[in-house]
């Protein structure tokens, strides 16, 4: 009985034992009862109750025409909205650029308005260390105070030239020319554009063609085009544009499509929709069309009354006395087909094939700028591409190579300098120490180098305007690395964006849909002028850069302020659109039927509808446009009709850029001149480094300073985005060689740097060449860009492009290993 | 329940894939239309909504003669097949009567007041047009609101997790088309009146949208195109979406096709 007791004493007691098997007993016995499902079911029905799910709000369908300035493209926009807000973005179908559609970006941009994550909602100043994001709000008084006080100071101190602006304005627009005229006025030489094809186009237009004006290309009314690596469906030139053009191309009651080659070394879009696909080795093309000139020149496919009459150094000739081989000789000798063949991968025949095809039809063009076209260009295969233009004479007509012509937008008054300034002025801006072509490409590499490798003594105020250099400028990470070390930075972007965090100062912009801005667009093939409204009102504390660069220049004070003698950047847009008023010429309406490529082959112009200048002034506000169908066709005449203006297939003006240059580009092998174009094959040796890592682009995926927009992330597969990482193409041949499968993750690795991204087997990538979609690996903005994917600019830079002095980004050497 | 004798107006759409250059802003123009929500990670694409979804597919030949092509993809709107016998294979499974065949105008709808997420017709869909909501994707309480909610469009209602959705062809731009009609004291709207977001997106103008009734509509003289298909047509359910392509590779990848099933179309083949 005893024991018993103390048992069952013991079953009673609480004791670690007891305790447990209590507290096991009580959670099966509720599992087991309905009683646990009962309460989540209920919360489930509760909470799907709570009002979380928005109704949004109704009121008046309004909607508000503008333009897209997500890009120099100039496409038309219709922004439809319900009340206050803004609900959708349309294309325009009254717009001349692109009649109804629009690209993956410019449909989703409502989401760069309104994604609060990623917006800059009033002025900021950083407290915390840079790139950790510590800002805290101040007024735009005070911002503007210190902004206004550290240029005093720089200029007191005679140090006005080491402010430093980089520019990403669309060019030509109002405020691209009042950030110029501001530098100039507080004195300081450094205004650099970010690198782009615009300004390898503007160089070979100066170089070869001998205009200020860059070139344009008639495609619309062209029937081949032979494209050396543009990613016309990418996003090269205008989107809108571009897509719009090639619908027409393939539509079967079109009965003169174009043809259309590509050349690349990737089945990209346009490769794959292109008639024929040219896949030579990147890093050819100049090769290639050379040795399709040499195929034109040795079966006399040439032009000859062109070549004869509008073009220099085309045959032997005698140059300072001294005599000169023609371009014809040199090409004929050194491009056959066979020893391009060797080079370039590909066969003879269809080398010949391509040029036969090519100079057989009635308007080819070919055209150069890789993939979307915003990035810098290789002069040299630009010069070879328009030679082969040259050669067939299709320039200055219909169908063909046009020089381009600005529209006739008044000159604002020219900005004043004071002595300080002018003091200041003769020194002269940053130029990268190895360029030869200082003049005509973009110079923003050359802050990197003096703060990497000078005393950086150059740099103290950065202004940075309406880009994310940060994490688009193809040098791997150089410029990111020199950010750290400059004294003072400003951003004017509208993003917390990689540069503006970076940042000691932030004094947003408005974002395009809440602004007035103005824009033309250089690579269409005529003249184009527009202009933004707000389409909402501004959600935030920002203010539009233009006023915000008057009211600075007020704050200086003396000749700062009187070089802008308007209170607004309304006021300077409206006195530069006098001149289109005044130029009696262009049109502000676009009928579908009559579409400007339609004015161009008929030579017949549109009737100017502008009656008066309010008129006009108000439908340009309302963002209006001007163009004019005709404006390239009446510059060439002019251009053309001068005797001395030929096109040039040995530059003497590269040729004297080349001689006053103090940094010779190393000497080629073949005995060409450097001021032609010509092949010089890789110069650095590639050893260590196998494979060849080459970026390619996606119009669905913005690789530019902008996020992109979550609805596009829709769009990307997951075989290009998979969680954080992004994906390198790579051939299964390729692949085998490495013992790589789909998905696995390697490593990537330049001379610059590494990353760590992984494979997708393709079969349209070339062997031995690994492919890195650009646009990812953001390290700013919020979770639907941060941290995902690799960023390919940090692998590139370590080569230099010889003429230009900027990065040969489309070329680099790299190896992968397998990550463990 | 009300005879059916053919339907009044029946709406659909040519794809055509030789124009399409598979920049997507279909999807985009779409998502943005129907107030489709947005995941930070929209990689993983068993939760992603998208109710015009891109593919991309490629005929499978090695460097340097590969090629390829996309695919958009809506709502197939799929039809009776003609014999009396089965409809759409969602409506016919769908246990709530949440999405219906409708006799007027060929569109299957999407009732998400009635749907109870039993996601049945999400199986039953040949075309995985059908997507489930496993959140609610937008919300108007901090810290889930990301400022995004203010552009969605009063004309199509946000969805609650619990739902499945899918398009509907722009059915509000249906309803949009034909209250202007009748003000206008018109009954029949006129061709491209009214058209799906995606349709007017489109850059390449490769979206053509019509009533497939109307031989005077684009679309009717479109699907007399030689190179005209539809995806799966062997499943016979009907679909009043069709693609046009002069390859015979694409043509082949739309249905799992045994060898001696597709016959060439003579003439511009690749």
């Amino acid at each position: 009985m005893g024991s018993d007791k103390k048992k069952f004493t013991e079953l009673l007691s609480v004791n670690r034992r007891n305790f447990i098997k209590f507290a096991i007993g009580g959670a099966v016995g509720t599992g087991l009862s309905p009683l646990p499902w009962k309460l989540i079911d209920d919360t489930a029905i509760f909470t799907q109750n709570l009002p979380w799910v928005p109704v949004p709000e109704t009121g008046k369908f309004t909607k508000v025409r503008s333009h897209c300035t997500l890009c120099p493209g100039a496409c038309g926009i219709e922004v439809r909205k319900v009340g206050d807000r803004a609900v959708k973005i349309e294309g325009r179908t009254d717009h001349p650029v692109n009649p109804g559609g629009l690209c993956p970006l410019g449909m989703g941009g409502l989401q760069l308005l309104y994604n609060e994550n990623i917006r800059c909602k009033s002025p900021l100043k950083r407290v915390g260390s840079r790139s950790t994001g510590e800002f805290e709000p101040l007024s735009w008084d005070e911002a503007l105070r210190a902004l206004t006080h550290q240029i005093l100071e720089l200029r007191s101190n005679g140090k006005a030239g080491s402010i430093v602006a980089i520019d990403g304005y669309n060019s030509g627009s109002t405020v691209s020319l009042m950030i110029k005229r501001f530098m100039k006025a507080i004195g300081s030489n450094n205004y650099i554009r970010l690198p782009s094809m615009e300004g390898e186009t503007a160089a070979v237009s100066k170089l070869m063609y001998g205009s200020d004006t860059p070139v344009a290309y008639d495609l619309e009314n062209s029937d081949f085009i032979l494209s050396f690596g543009c990613g016309l469906l990418e996003g090269w030139g205008a989107p809108g544009r571009l897509l719009n053009t090639w619908g027409l191309w393939r539509s079967a009651e079109n009965r003169e499509n174009a043809t259309i080659y590509q050349v690349e070394p990737r089945a990209s879009n346009t490769a794959s929709k292109a008639d024929k696909w040219i896949p030579a080795r990147p890093g050819t093309e100049t090769a290639l069309a050379l040795g399709i000139a040499n195929v034109i020149i040795r079966e006399n496919l040439y032009n000859k009354t062109y070549v004869e009459n509008c073009t220099a150094g085309f045959f032997e000739h005698e140059a300072e006395g001294i005599k000169q081989r023609g371009f014809r000789d040199i090409i004929v000798e050194n491009y056959n087909p066979d020893r391009v063949s060797e080079i370039t991968g590909i066969g003879p025949d269809m080398i010949i094939s391509t040029a036969r095809a090519f100079a057989g039809a009635k308007t080819p063009i070919a055209i150069c700028g890789k993939g979307k076209g915003t990035l810098n260009g290789d002069i040299n295969e630009f010069m070879a591409v328009h030679a082969l233009n040259a050669l067939t004479g299709n320039i200055n007509r219909p169908g063909g190579v046009l020089i381009g012509a600005r529209p006739p937008l008044s000159e604002l008054p020219a900005p004043e300098v004071d002595e300080i300034a002018s003091e200041s002025l003769k020194k002269p801006g940053l130029t990268l120490g190895n360029a030869v072509l200082k003049e005509y490409s973009s110079q923003t590499s050359a802050i990197a180098e003096s703060i990497l490798k000078g005393d950086g003594q150059e740099v103290d105020t950065l202004l940075v305007f309406s880009s994310n250099p940060a994490f688009t400028i193809p040098d791997g990470g150089d410029f990111y690395q020199s950010l750290a070390k400059i004294p003072f930075i400003v951003s004017f972007s509208p993003y917390l964006d990689e540069t503006a965090m970076m940042a000691d100062l932030i004094l947003p912009d408005h974002t395009y849909l809440e602004k007035i801005d103005d824009m033309e667009c250089p690579s269409l093939q005529y003249s184009f002028y527009g202009m933004t409204q707000p389409a909402v009102a501004p959600l935030y504390d920002t203010r539009n850069t233009g006023d915000v660069i008057i009211r600075l220049a007020e704050m200086i004070g003396g000749t700062t302020a009187n070089s802008f003698p308007f209170k607004t950047l309304e006021e300077a847009i409206k006195s530069r659109v006098q001149g289109l008023f005044d130029c009696k010429e262009g049109s502000g309406k676009y009928n579908p039927s009559d579409t400007p490529s339609k004015f161009i082959s008929a030579g017949t112009g549109v009737t100017p509808d502008f009656k008066d200048f309010k008129g006009m002034w108000k439908q340009l506000k309302n963002g209006g446009f001007w163009y004019n169908p005709l404006s390239h066709i009446k510059n060439n005449a002019d251009i053309f009709n001068a005797p001395e203006s030929k096109f040039e297939f040995m530059s003497s003006r590269l040729k004297s850029l080349i001689e006053a240059s103090t940094a010779k580009p190393a000497s080629d092998t073949l005995e060409e001149p450097l001021y032609m174009p010509h092949f010089r094959g890789s110069e650095k040796s590639d050893e260590g480094y196998p494979l060849m890592m080459i970026p390619y682009e996606m119009i669905n995926l913005s690789s530019g300073w902008l996020p992109n927009p979550p609805y596009l992330n829709k769009s990307l597969f997951d075989s290009q985005l998979k969680g954080d990482d992004s994906f390198v193409e790579i051939n299964p041949e390729t692949a085998l060689a490495y013992k790589l499968k789909e998905g696995d993750k390697i490593q990537v690795t330049s001379a610059k740097g590494s990353a760590s991204v992984r494979v997708h087997l393709f079969d349209g990538a070339m062997p031995g060449v690994v492919f890195m979609p650009m646009g990812f690996g953001h390290m700013a903005y919020d979770d639907f860009s941060f941290g995902k994917g690799c960023n390919p600019n940090r692998l590139m830079g370590a080569n230099i492009d010889p003429l230009s002095g900027q990065p040969a980004w489309w070329y680099t050497p790299v190896k992968i290993s397998k990550a463990i | 329940m009300e005879k059916r004798e053919g339907h009044d107006n029946k709406y659909g759409m040519v794809i055509d894939l030789d124009k399409c250059t598979g920049c997507g802003t279909c999807m985009v123009a779409c998502a943005a239309e129907n107030n489709v929500t947005v995941r930070a990670d929209e990689s993983d694409k068993e939760r992603s909504i998208a109710w015009m979804q891109l593919y991309k597919i490629d005929n499978g030949r090695p460097f340097p003669d590969t090629e390829v092509c996309y695919f958009p993809r809506p709502c197939m709107h799929c039809d009776e097949d003609g014999r009396g016998g089965h409809h759409s294979p969602c409506v016919s499974v769908c246990v709530a009567t949440a999405t219906e065949l409708d006799p007027h105008t060929g569109i299957v709808s999407q009732i998400y007041a009635r749907c109870i997420g039993c996601r049945y017709c999400q199986a039953a869909c040949p075309y995985h047009a059908r997507y489930f909501n496993w959140w609610d994707g937008y919300s108007s309480f901090k810290p889930f609101s990301k400022g995004m909610e203010r552009s969605l469009s009063p004309e199509v209602s946000p969805r609650m997790r619990g739902v499945i959705e899918k398009c509907t062809f722009c059915h509000h731009r249906l309803m949009r088309a034909k209250t202007k009609a009748y003000a206008e004291n018109r009954r029949d709207l006129r061709e491209y009146e009214y058209i799906t977001a995606c349709t007017e997106a489109c850059p390449a103008r490769a979206i053509t949208f019509g009533d497939l009734n109307n031989p005077d509509h684009m679309v009717s003289r479109l699907i007399k195109n030689k190179n005209t298909f539809r995806l799966l047509e062997k499943l016979n359910t009907q679909p009043k979406v069709y693609y046009i392509s002069s390859k015979e590779w694409v043509r082949k990848l739309a249905d799992n096709y045994l060898p001696d099933q597709i016959k060439p179309v003579s003439g511009n083949d690749i």
